[in-house]
């Protein structure tokens, strides 16, 4: 998810720096997915403030998607150069610990503004989100006030979705259904299929469709309206508050037992969650900074929906079971 | 020993290397777990039957929508060499290949979607969808391919044919019907297979998991099941699919019974002013147009100050041409030794091993470069730095991906040069390098500027290798748009959509013009 386009003043800049840097710096190698290092993510900004402090070079490797991320670490094992990973989110977090390549952070998090408490030794977050289902005012009059209407409404909106096997709002859906419906996640599926325009590979496509006018609703995140209300002054856009509660996708970063550069790894990490990275991430990345007072938030992300109670499963659970919901989803889609 | 045995050896050797390397360097990950019970479940599963029959049944049909039509409107093309804009509307046809799928999804929408010019709403997801368009991919691509063969009819066979005053349907099953034959099953297969290995087209406009294909198996297995060896596995079967195919379409070619001239003379009868053929190259003309037509208005309204003065645009532009004008040439120069070898095996009457040759070059086609790029990192990364090789390795694979392209355009008539020339060429003892510059140069650099320009086009519109490996410094423009895409940036995508259409035919102009050496197509 990210950002605004960033002007030429800005790129220059980052010409200049490249050309700045001395060979005989430490490097500090991160894997991040590419959205984040793009001109208009917050990698640009980012580098610039770290680097500014640690006398060293960081190297950001922009990858896919988290996914990727993950299995370039599997692909590598402990040959790899990276010293951090971050982009990951906790539905892929467990698989992660699962190739027994990372270290613990070792970083008192007590600043942070997650709506839960976090107690993972190994990673550490930098922002969350939450899914939601975004539409347009000026369209859609009345839009449904839960999950429950959204399925029960036979007339209700149409709606835009991503396929939970090659995208992560997708499988965010997924399980916020299931969060909700439980074992009756099937017969939920059911109702709503009727009124699911399409499903899409990636978040891209799906948005994209709906800005051309193609359904009702799309899922998206609830910080999706302050992307249009900062970036392009449109006020058009909302995300449906749900009562039941929104699916929480947090983001996080790790470090690798192998790095050669730990004591850096780890200032990156103490750097991330400090106040100057975190108030880089709102208007770049589109996502809520994990320690970061409200109050120090854009205006306009005051006027986002409330999506308490935030919903997430246990990402071990998540591992285990996320085969078997993909193959019942894959069923009843399929009818 | 046949002293042509060695490059083309050479270049299967490379092939067997691209493509059997990665996939061994994935099984070395974990094995054909075959033995494994998840396994069994999943090869048993309805599941994969599901994907099978839908993988085939979507990519046969779209294949007939698109070359059938392609057939008539090529004739109509042919028989119709002069008319205004005829050069500019077959460039145009070169440009819906490097169209990334979501662009071209989006475009489709723009068109057939709600808001669309033609609206079809909720109908338009669907087969109806997915038809529109690989048509819109894969028409005009089988126009291009098809039209060389209505040329290669020599000039006296229409005036005899006009003498004996054969109606339309006489030429059509005495001259033009079977001088097509010896082509259309190859045109056929690359069709087919460039519609089998669809994937973001399928499936958004497939309406849902209902439509989903082989390659969206391959994917989920290699991302987020990260299951190697299924994937390779799956890689195979689709590979397995595609040789019966082939050998199913190879039933049809025959090889002309007609003298095939190599003389760049458009057709030989008069210019005949013919309603029907004009309406016939409008109606492609429109349906082609009109997905282009709406990328071009989305961009017009967008931020071009903006796109057009980031730094990483015009670094996008170069990274491009290189990839897609290396590309195009190594794949050309491969193909080219390939073609050679199995031209004159089929001149020797070893027809069997000639198309076994050219049938190895275009099948591999359909191993994803998601798998193969995958693969190569695996061997890559425990020697070498991979991130110094991506622009080698991004070269080389879409280099591998547009063979077929080269092996279609460039098979016939090498194998009617080698045919016709070869006795004159031994008598004359004219071989190597003045065989090439006297005799197969001239005669053969049309097709090879067409082959070398469809090869760049479909390099440059590439996401699969560049987005695996990616770094900072090494985008593309396509990766680019998925970037722009990705962070609502969906004007300036727009934007630079249009410029990626401008560079591919640019560099399409080039090589034809260089190579090909002028307009008439």
């Amino acid at each position: 998810m990210n950002l605004k386009p960033r002007r030429m003043t800005a790129a220059l800049t980052a010409l200049l720096l490249s050309f700045a840097a001395p060979a005989a710096q430490p490097t500090l190698t991160v894997y991040t997915y590419d959205s984040f290092t793009s001109d208009w993510g917050p990698g640009p900004k980012v580098k610039q403030a770290f680097e500014a402090r640690c006398d060293c070079e960081l190297e950001l490797v922009g990858l896919e998607d988290g996914v990727s991320i993950l299995n370039r670490i599997r692909l590598e094992g402990e040959n790899t150069r990276a010293d951090l990973l971050l982009g990951i989110d906790t539905n892929l977090t467990a698989e992660a610990r699962a190739t027994g390549l990372f270290e613990a952070h070792g970083i008192t998090f007590d600043n942070s503004t997650l709506p839960r408490p976090w107690r993972d030794e190994l990673f550490l977050p930098y922002d969350y989100g939450y899914f939601a289902f975004v539409y347009n005012r000026e369209r859609l009059d009345e839009p449904p006030m839960s999950l429950h209407q959204l399925v029960d409404d036979n007339n209700g909106p149409t709606l835009l979705i991503q396929d939970p096997r090659t995208s992560t709002p997708g499988l965010g859906l997924l399980l916020w259904v299931r969060k909700v419906y439980g074992d009756r996640a099937g017969e939920a599926w059911a109702k709503l299929a009727p009124r699911i325009v399409t499903v899409s590979k990636g978040w891209s496509e799906a948005y994209g469709l709906f800005l051309k006018g193609e359904a009702d609703m799309v899922l998206s995140y609830t910080t999706s309206p302050a992307y249009h209300m900062i970036a392009e002054n449109d006020s058009r856009f909302a995300a449906a508050r749900f009562e039941e509660g929104h699916y929480q996708q947090i983001e996080v970063a790790g470090m690798l037992a192998g790095s050669g550069q730990k004591r850096l790894a780890r200032d990156f990490l103490r750097f991330m969650v400090s106040e100057e990275f975190q108030q880089i991430i709102p208007t770049t990345n589109w996502m809520f900074p994990a320690a970061l007072a409200n109050s120090k938030l854009p205006a306009e992300f005051s006027q986002l929906v409330d999506p308490s109670p935030s919903l997430l499963f246990d990402d071990e659970e998540v591992m285990k079971r996320r085969g078997a919901w993909i193959d019942e989803w894959l069923e009843v889609m399929s009818r | 020993m046949n002293p042509r045995a060695l490059p083309a050896g050479l270049v299967l050797g490379l092939l067997a290397i691209l493509v059997v390397a990665p996939l061994a360097g994935l099984l070395s990950l974990g094995g054909l777990q075959l033995n494994d019970p998840r396994e069994l479940q999943f090869w048993h599963s309805a599941y994969i039957q599901r994907v099978l029959v839908f993988s085939l049944w979507q990519a046969l049909l779209s294949t007939i929508c698109s070359v059938l039509p392609a057939i008539l409107v090529a004739r109509s093309l042919a028989l119709q060499p002069v008319f205004p804009l005829r050069a500019l509307l077959l460039r145009l046809f070169a440009l819906p290949l490097v169209v990334p799928s979501v662009v071209a999804v989006m475009a489709m929408v723009s068109v057939y979607g709600a808001g669309g010019w033609i609206p079809l709403g909720r109908s338009l997801y669907g087969i109806n969808g997915i038809l529109l368009a690989h048509v819109f991919f894969n028409l005009p691509l089988a126009v291009r391919l098809l039209l060389p063969y209505w040329q290669a009819i020599p000039r006296h066979h229409w005036q005899l044919a006009a003498q004996l005053g054969m109606n339309a349907g006489q030429r059509w099953r005495l001259l033009e019907w079977p001088a097509l034959r010896e082509g259309l099953p190859g045109v056929l297969l690359l069709v087919f297979m460039l519609c089998l290995v669809s994937f973001a087209v399928v499936l958004t406009l497939g309406g849902g998991p209902r439509s989903t294909t082989l390659e969206v198996a391959i994917y989920q297995s290699l991302r987020f099941d990260f299951n190697p060896s299924r994937a390779v596995a799956l890689a195979l079967l689709q590979l397995a699919l595609c040789v019966v195919v082939a050998t199913l379409t190879q039933r049809l070619q025959r090889l002309p019974e007609v003298e095939i001239g190599l003389d760049p003379a458009p057709v030989g009868i008069r210019p005949v002013f013919s309603t029907f053929n004009l309406v016939l190259i409008a109606l492609a003309a429109i349906y082609v147009g009109m997905p282009l037509l709406s990328m071009l208005i989305d961009a017009l309204s967008g931020p071009w100050f903006e796109v057009l003065t980031e730094t990483r645009l015009w670094q996008s532009i170069a990274n491009t041409l290189i990839i897609g004008l290396s590309a195009a040439l190594l794949s050309v120069a491969a193909g080219w030794f390939l073609l050679r070898y199995s031209a004159s095996l089929a001149f020797e009457g070893r027809g069997l091993a000639a198309r076994w040759i050219e049938l190895a070059g275009s099948v591999v086609y359909v191993v994803p470069p998601l798998v193969i790029g995958t693969g190569m990192f695996v061997l890559l990364s425990s020697w070498a730095d991979v991130f110094g090789w991506v622009y080698p390795i991004v070269i080389a694979v879409n280099a591998l991906m547009g063979l077929p392209f080269v092996i279609r355009c460039l098979g016939p008539p090498m194998r009617q040069n080698h045919a016709r020339y070869e006795r004159l060429c031994r008598s004359l003892a004219l071989a190597g390098w003045n065989r090439f510059r006297y005799l197969e140069w001239p005669l053969l650099r049309r097709p090879l500027g067409l082959a070398a320009g469809l090869v760049a086009a479909l390099a440059m519109g590439d996401l699969g290798v560049i987005a695996l490996f990616g770094t900072p410094e090494s985008a593309t423009l396509s990766l680019l748009i998925y970037q722009q895409l990705g962070a609502y940036l969906v004007s300036e995508a727009t934007v630079t959509a249009l410029m990626l259409l401008g560079v591919c035919l640019a560099a399409f102009w080039l090589l034809e013009r260089g190579i090909g050496g002028g307009d008439r197509a």
